[in-house]
């Protein structure tokens, strides 16, 4: 699976009803150490009802300027959440299918 | 396009916050440029590969995360932005063993001679360039 | 002593910019058709590349990241492939009118034919990409570039009525005879050769080239607000002296002999002399700058390794580009066309071309991961998107304009 095979396509729920697009897919380096850098697991997958276009960095919570860009980004972006691996059915070029009692989390990156 | 239908607000939680680094992949990893340990440019990262599901297949309840195997470099881009897959004998891997950290660059901790993403570098280095009077000099 | 020299970083990149083989004859066509009427798009697009020179330089000495290597990480690969695409057929259009252009140069200079001066100019120009070092190029092309300051005297020698030069500059206005179609097509190709893209990313390249650090930020400041403001003045000397002898009598500027009729009849062959020593500085220059850019973008976008800092053999694919792009030019040209025609329109290509590459460097000159605590001030914000938004009106109406008019005939 490479990540090509799931950005941008369209996420639907356990009825097919469609909730959005991939924007981005969350890893986190949290196993052991391992040589160089932690393994990288994902946590899950970022939907953007609108758009998978990218965020531009405004994701970010510390990135507020140019205050017009930011605030027009945020807009378009606005109804993002995150859906975790747990809740994911099924993934590939057709779409991402979730399970039916999946959660919908706050997609602002930690800092 | 159809409409989505959209998560109301209330229904949306905090979201638990992993232990370590956090990254994202269009937005951390995806067409940042790739320095060796010497911080010398090896590629831009074209794509991600990771260890699994296989593509549009069910997913088990309690199936493990899959984790990333491999920054992907060469044809992957062009599939990238035209659309489509190549093969996976033709990805160009740099494993994920060998990054040692992800900022505004993703940085290596192996040189770049010794991996197959800069086999087109080093074929015109030998080819090419080697054959041009002063191409190995230092500018002066 | 080191600051002062410094400098010649921002003045070979303004030179390449404002007085390249292109400018020159615009700036001479515009003076003796509009007088001094569009000198405050001259202004106005120094202070643009001055804002956004400063910014990717900033970047650069920062972050350690060249302008193109973030314009693909901030707009990902579609769009930064579009932007590379548009970037690359200008950077040679560039190249293919400044090889022709010092081919032009020598031939007013020596009577020798310019199609035996072309290979010449191209063996010139590929040799110093491939030994010279970027300082010692950077220092003899943009202090030799400076002789265009001839213009300058020359305007001074013709003892013009400085109060109607004033007038027409403070005052502007669509002069009778032209229409105001053919104003504003002049007053974008201005303003987009004022801030070609190419000048950016050399620029960011060339900081990166020089090792600049976070110390060396006042450095690149200097070299922005001396460089540029520079590039503005011999530009507008160059239209002025247009102004002030060919705008009277009529004379329609279309070959390099023309541009330089006004500096002869000020200052006879001495000042001629100056002003083709300048010329085939200034062109030869821009030369580099266009064909080295050409390199920085192919390579930034692949991320391939690139600098001529490095050895070819450390470089290689960036140094096969560069050949590859300067036998296109060369190609391009033995098929008789003219250089200058050629550049005309790479000119308004640019001013299309860029909200592409000024959007992503506003982005990230405010992104802390990139800047630390060196992220821009709340000033410099504002008046960026104000030339944000000039420039997307001027990428807008290029095109129409250049239908409507006929390219400015």
């Amino acid at each position: 699976m490479i990540l090509n095979d799931i950005l941008g396509r369209d996420v639907m729920d356990s009825t097919g009803q469609r909730l959005g697009e991939v924007s981005d897919v969350r890893f986190a380096l949290d196993a052991a150490p391992a040589q160089l850098l932690s393994r990288a697991r994902m946590v899950g997958v970022v939907v953007c009802p609108r758009t998978a276009t990218s965020f531009l960095g405004y994701e970010r919570m510390d990135v507020n300027q140019p205050w017009p860009l930011a605030q027009l980004l945020r807009w378009r972006h606005r109804g993002s959440f995150l859906v975790l691996w747990e809740d994911i059915a099924v993934m590939g070029p057709d779409g991402v299918r979730l399970r039916s009692a999946f959660m919908a989390y706050e997609s602002t990156l930690p800092r | 396009m159809r409409k989505a239908k959209p998560i109301p607000v209330q229904d949306i939680r905090p979201a638990p916050r992993p232990a370590g680094l956090v990254l994202d992949a269009q937005l951390h990893l995806l067409d940042r440029q790739v320095l060796d340990v010497d911080d010398v440019p090896v590629t831009t990262v074209d794509d991600v590969e990771l260890s699994g599901p296989a593509p549009g297949e069910p997913i088990p309840e309690g199936t493990e995360a899959p984790h990333i195997t491999a920054l992907l470099t060469g044809a992957v881009l062009g599939t990238r932005i035209f659309g489509g897959r190549p093969p996976s004998s033709r990805f160009i891997r740099i494993p994920w063993e060998v990054v040692a950290g992800v900022d505004t660059v993703v940085s290596l901790g192996v040189r770049a001679n010794s991996l197959d993403a800069s086999w087109l570098e080093r074929w015109m280095r030998d080819q090419i360039i080697a054959k041009i009077p002063g191409g190995r000099h230092d500018p002066e | 002593m080191k600051r002062l020299l410094g400098v010649a970083l921002g003045i070979l990149t303004a030179i390449g910019g404002f007085v390249d083989i292109g400018d020159l004859v615009t700036n001479a066509v515009v003076g003796s058709r509009f007088g001094l009427s569009l000198a405050w798009v001259v202004l106005v697009g120094v202070v643009g590349i001055c804002l956004f020179a400063n910014m990717s330089g900033r970047v650069a000495a920062v972050s350690g990241r060249a302008t193109f290597e973030v314009i693909r990480e901030r707009m990902g690969a579609r769009a930064g492939l579009a932007n590379l695409a548009a970037s690359f057929l200008i950077n040679l259009m560039t190249v293919t009118a400044e090889i022709g252009g010092i081919a032009l140069a020598l031939q007013l200079a020596s009577g020798v034919s310019y199609m035996l001066w072309v290979p010449f100019a191209l063996i010139a120009v590929w040799l110093v990409i491939w030994r010279v070092k970027f300082s010692i190029m950077e220092n003899v092309a943009g202090l030799v570039g400076l002789s265009l300051v001839v213009f300058a005297v020359a305007l001074f020698l013709l003892k013009p009525d400085w109060g109607s030069l004033a007038s027409q500059a403070l005052h502007p206005s669509v002069p009778s005879e032209e229409g105001p179609g053919t104003y504003w097509y002049y007053a974008i190709a201005l303003f987009g050769a004022a801030m070609t893209p190419y000048e950016v990313f050399f620029f960011s390249s060339g900081a990166v080239e020089e090792r600049w650090k976070v110390k060396d930020l006042v450095q690149s400041r200097i070299n922005v607000l001396l460089g540029f403001p520079l590039g503005g003045f011999l530009s507008l000397s160059i239209a002025a002296c247009a102004a002030v002898v060919l705008l009277p009598a009529g004379i329609s500027v279309t070959t390099l002999s023309q541009v330089a009729l006004p500096v002869i009849q000020a200052g006879g062959q001495l000042a001629l002399a100056a002003l083709l020593l300048g010329v085939v500085a200034a062109t030869f220059g821009a030369a580099l700058e266009t064909t080295l850019s050409s390199g920085y973008t192919l390579a930034q976008f692949f991320g391939w390794s690139w600098g001529k800092f490095r050895r070819p053999a450390e470089a290689a694919r960036f140094h096969v580009a560069m050949i590859v792009v300067l036998l296109a030019g060369v190609a391009v040209l033995t098929t008789g066309v003219d250089p200058i025609l050629v550049t005309e329109y790479s000119v308004v290509f640019s001013a299309i071309a860029l909200p592409l590459t000024y959007l992503p460097i506003l982005i990230v000159a405010n992104d802390p991961q990139y800047m630390g605590k060196h992220v821009n001030g709340r000033a410099v914000n504002i008046v960026a998107f104000i030339y944000l938004v000039i420039i997307l009106v001027a990428s807008v109406a290029a095109i129409p304009l250049m239908i409507a008019t006929g390219a400015g005939a």
